[in-house]
């Protein structure tokens, strides 16, 4: 049977495929509002945090896990960044939203550790200083791992 | 995978690049594709119209802020035929892996 293309016009096509998904993999990403209230919201718990009212720390925590789960599972799969595309599950891979909620837990620990450091230092607001520090990792660091999810994906589809 | 066949709806440049980004996602607003591909609003409903005709798209008119808006998402049979017509430019190309012969 004979080729309809050349093997030139073939390849040049496929380039076009992969440009083409290049440019989806581009939009992975989460909205910066994401990491800018994740942000204020751990500042201002760790501030409520040491006011040292035990039953109004519990109250913000449950509203603020209550935000945070209602909002997450939207956003953090990095497949929404804007309303006018929904990526598909295999281009960013199924384990981006565990991941960006992961490192958000872990930050907690890191809040803990921060805190208890904080107070052995004798800061009058150990939980804010420490919220402050992991608010600034959340800013910066949010977008450099999602900057890693896409890298993962090009390189997904190169390999 | 699915089997080579070279598709001669999909192949054609701009065409070619629109199914790839749809590829990619679940849907995508007109908006988006336009920008991305460079086209008037006509070529581009030309091009998603063909595709439709052919049973490779479907177009929903979800409304979003009091505003109706165009998506556009590739069928089953679309991404089927996409998949396929990828799988033929690689075997032209040589770049498919060859069939395992179990002897």
């Amino acid at each position: 049977m004979q080729t309809p293309i050349t093997p030139q016009e073939a390849r040049a096509a496929l380039d076009t495929i992969d440009r083409g998904r290049r440019r989806v993999i581009e939009e992975i990403d989460v909205p910066r509002w994401y990491w800018w209230g994740l942000a204020l919201g751990w500042i201002a718990l760790g501030y409520i945090t040491d006011l040292k009212h035990p039953w109004i720390t519990a109250a913000a925590t449950l509203v603020f896990g209550a935000v945070h789960s209602a909002v997450a599972p939207r956003v953090a799969s990095g497949r929404h960044r804007t309303h006018q595309l929904s990526i598909r599950a295999e281009l960013t891979g199924r384990r981006t939203a565990r991941l960006v909620i992961g490192a958000v837990a872990s930050l907690a620990l890191v809040t803990i550790a921060g805190a208890l450091a904080a107070s052995a230092d004798g800061a009058r607001h150990p939980v804010t200083v420490a919220s402050v520090f992991v608010a600034v990792i959340i800013v910066l660091g949010g977008p450099q791992l999602l900057a890693w999810v896409r890298r993962r994906a090009a390189q997904a589809g190169a390999s | 995978m699915n089997a080579p066949r070279f598709d001669e709806l999909i192949h054609p440049g701009t065409r070619l690049s629109l199914v790839a980004l749809l590829a990619s996602a679940d849907w995508a607003e007109f908006a988006f594709l336009r920008e991305q591909l460079e086209l008037s609003d006509s070529a581009l409903s030309k091009q998603l119209s063909t595709l439709e005709e052919a049973g490779y798209v479907t177009i929903d008119r979800p409304l979003r802020d009091h505003r109706r808006r165009v998506r556009a998402r590739l069928t089953e049979v679309g991404r089927a035929a996409f998949e396929g017509h990828v799988a033929a430019l690689q075997q032209i190309v040589g770049t498919a892996e060859p069939e395992r012969v179990i002897a």
